[in-house]
């Protein structure tokens, strides 16, 4: 009986060792099978996933920190067509919730490309909208949990960040915009593309929870403040804008720099366009170079040019103050004769007299009296036909022809002395014009106040561009300006405030000749002369109301004059030469 | 005298019954000692999957937090954008100042507004936050690690 037991006992033993001994084999075996390989191959590769972290893009603030280029939170709505069980309520949720048209949904989803297992449905959808579809699919959810499958299974949202621009189309023509793609497109967005953009990470991202790791640490873009006052600017547009309507002017260009380091404070430009539709920017200009008339469009400035030939006849020795031309109304140079802007003899003139009035053929005979060489050495000097270096994308350099130029002619000195014959953007007639405002110093314009990185800001230091003349030369053509804006009432004078100033009414050439019938208006001012804090330009494209820039681009540059000077708290001379006292 | 030692060892010998009582004793202390480490094991591995789980959620709230920060400053701007500020300021009947109403008064030590300043001081850098092993580690993982440090250390022991 026992004999039977120990038996019975060993026989189960030996099947149960066989068994446990048939699933260790077959464990092995299915770990060792080709099969196996397959699968953790795969396991591998979906515990695994290589995620690219995009830095934000940096913000852009004016000088007060006013935020005028932001980021939002956007979503894309897509559809997993694997899991997806009721495509007609997904198309029709989408549809209306979204605005689209669910018919279109339901074929892209019925017939998607092929190896696809994921369609977008939408995209850059706002917060609000993509929010409601996302409500209705978890009410959806809930209900249909008891069935188990939900009619709306299948949708996915994923949020990312889009470029905004709280200020719509403020200062549009500076900040450039971000096309969906990412990339900076004209102006500061451009300019500073790399900067704000930072540097994207790619890493692989386990899924295994048991193998969760830090995120990495992907520095955000750099942040921009810029020299801009937005205020300023708003206001700078206002009037841009009433001008146009004012004057019938075709376009323009307002432009405001603090002429003592270069920064601009407020640079208004038409058309302008928002920068939240940027899509709409083909629409709107015809092509890159009316983005910004200030940096990309050089066009003959006219007289306004003049105080740049008096400054180097001045600095020359070539005049005096004092010196005295006889004006008889006409002036022969290179085969070309040269008339005042009425074609009238002007008579016996002093260099004051020359400037005040305007007169064309004084400053050709100015020109001529310097020399070729002198004179297109200075303009060189200016930076007359040279980039700026404005940190500004698209800046254009206009052309300036010297001697030995095949398109060059004798003549060429005699119009250019007056701003005919030259192409300059009005940020170069503003570079240049700043050694007279600033003792003969000329600063570089930039937009960049700081930068923002790491924790820390960075000022921009001014920076400089050389002394084409002395500081004599800069402060005796800064009285010659005043005094002329002053004798001849101009409608540029701002009350309380003396202003160094000169107008400009440049004729504009067309095929085989100049446009007889339409001009371009421009003023250059700056103020208070003792210690300039404004530097502005005006350019009035074409305004019907009058040809002349004394009647059109002065009383605007007053006006703008005006503003800066109570948002930039500038004192009137009297008060201030009270607080010198003190 | 080894019939003696045949009745001395048959006399000492263990019952059968005895023998098999000890064999399964060892054999289920091993088998539950096995137990309590599988146990142990599975404890520190349920732990890790949940708290890599939390950590994984953590980073997606920071993610989720700063976008929506980013969003919060966004609306700000909007909502006292200059096109936004004018109008309230005409709602509320105030007008645009003009230059013959202004009066500029002399105040001593008075100091013009600068521009803005985003970052007053550079930011402490704290230390980077790193998880700690004790949280990823598996229990193979930790026995690994001290088994080296140990072996490395009395290798370094050794070259002294």
């Amino acid at each position: 009986m026992r004999e039977q037991y120990a038996w019975r006992s060993l026989t189960l033993a030996s099947i149960l060792a066989l068994v446990g001994f048939a699933i260790i084999l077959q464990i092995v075996r299915i770990q060792t099978s080709p099969e196996a390989a397959i699968f953790r191959r795969q396991a591998a590769q979906d515990a695994q996933t290589v995620q690219t972290f995009y830095p934000e893009r940096g913000l852009i603030y004016d000088r007060n920190g006013h935020l005028l280029a932001g980021n939002k939170t956007v979503y894309e709505i897509g559809v997993d067509l694997k899991s997806v069980k009721d495509k007609n309520a997904v198309a029709l949720a989408t549809g209306v919730e979204l605005g689209l048209n669910p018919n279109d949904l339901y074929k892209l989803m019925a017939n998607p490309p092929s190896n696809l297992t994921y369609l977008i449905l939408a995209n850059y959808v706002d917060e609000d909208k993509a929010l409601a579809l996302q409500q209705l699919k978890i009410t959806t959810d809930e209900q249909t949990s008891s069935s188990g499958q939900s009619s709306l299974s299948g949708l996915e949202f994923t949020p990312h960040p889009e470029r905004t621009y709280p200020e719509g189309s403020l200062a549009s023509n500076v900040i450039g915009f971000v096309s969906h793609e990412g990339r900076g497109y004209f102006g500061i967005e451009e300019k500073y593309n790399d900067l704000l953009a930072g540097t994207p990470i790619q890493e692989s991202v386990s899924i295994d929870p048991n193998k969760a790791a830090d995120l990495p640490q992907v520095p955000d873009g750099t942040t921009l403040i810029l020299t801009l006052n937005r205020d300023l600017q708003a206001a700078t547009e206002q009037i841009l804008d009433d001008s146009l309507t004012k004057y019938g002017a075709q376009g323009g260009t307002i432009v405001i720099m603090d002429p003592r380091n270069g920064e601009i404070l407020a640079m208004a430009s038409t058309p302008r366009m928002d920068l939240n539709q940027f899509w709409n920017y083909s629409s709107i200009y015809q092509n890159a170079s009316e983005y910004n008339l200030a940096v990309s469009t050089p066009y003959e400035p006219g007289s306004v040019f003049k105080i740049l030939t008096m400054a180097a006849a001045l600095d020359n020795s070539t005049v005096t103050p004092a010196t005295t031309f006889l004006d008889t109304g006409s002036f022969l140079i290179g085969g070309v004769t040269i008339k005042n802007w009425n074609d009238q003899a002007w008579g016996i003139q002093d260099m004051l007299g020359c400037i005040q009035n305007s007169l064309n053929v004084c400053m050709a005979w100015v020109s001529s009296q310097m020399g070729a060489q002198n004179f297109y050495g200075y303009m060189n000097r200016f930076g007359v036909g040279q980039l700026t270096g404005i940190d500004l994308a698209d800046e254009a350099a206009g052309r300036l022809k010297v001697p030995g130029d095949t398109d060059w002619s004798p003549s060429d000195l005699g119009t250019n002395a007056f701003g005919q014959g030259v192409a300059a953007t009005p940020i170069q007639i503003m570079k240049a014009a700043s050694a007279v405002a600033n003792n003969g110093r000329m600063v570089m314009p930039h937009v960049l106040y700081a930068m923002v990185r790491d924790g820390r800001q960075f000022n921009v230091p001014a920076q400089y561009a050389g002394s084409p003349i002395s500081v004599n030369t800069a402060q005796t053509l800064d009285h010659m300006l005043a005094t002329s804006i002053k004798n001849e009432a101009s409608l540029a004078i701002v009350p309380g405030y003396q202003i160094a100033g000169k107008t400009g009414t440049a004729q504009i050439p067309i095929d085989g000749g100049y446009d007889p019938t339409n001009t371009n208006a421009s003023f250059i001012g700056w103020g208070p002369i003792d210690d300039p804090q404004f530097m502005i330009y005006v350019w009035l494209e074409e305004p019907s109301a009058s040809i002349w820039g004394s009647e059109t681009a002065a009383p605007v540059f007053a006006e703008v004059a005006q503003k800066a000077i109570l948002m930039l708290n500038i004192p009137p001379d009297a008060i201030r030469q009270q607080i010198a006292q003190h | 005298m080894i019939r003696t030692i045949d009745i001395i060892h048959y006399a000492y010998k263990q019952a059968p019954w005895r023998v098999q009582r000890q064999w399964i004793s060892t054999f289920l202390l091993i088998g539950l000692g096995l137990a309590m480490i599988a146990a142990l094991y599975l404890d520190v591995t349920a732990h890790a999957a949940l708290t890599g789980r939390a950590i994984q959620d953590l980073n997606a709230d920071i993610i989720a937090v700063q976008q929506s920060n980013a969003d919060l400053e966004t609306q700000s701007a909007t909502l006292t954008s200059n096109s936004a500020m004018q109008t309230r300021a005409l709602a509320l009947n105030y007008q645009p100042v003009q230059s013959n109403q202004m009066q500029f008064i002399v105040v001593p030590g008075y100091i013009a507004p600068q521009p803005v300043a985003l970052i007053s001081a550079p930011a402490l850098q704290p230390s980077a936050p790193t998880i700690r092993p004790e949280y990823t580690q598996s229990l193979l993982d930790w026995f690994d690690q001290h088994l080296h440090s140990s072996l490395s250390a009395s290798m370094l022991g050794a070259s002294q």
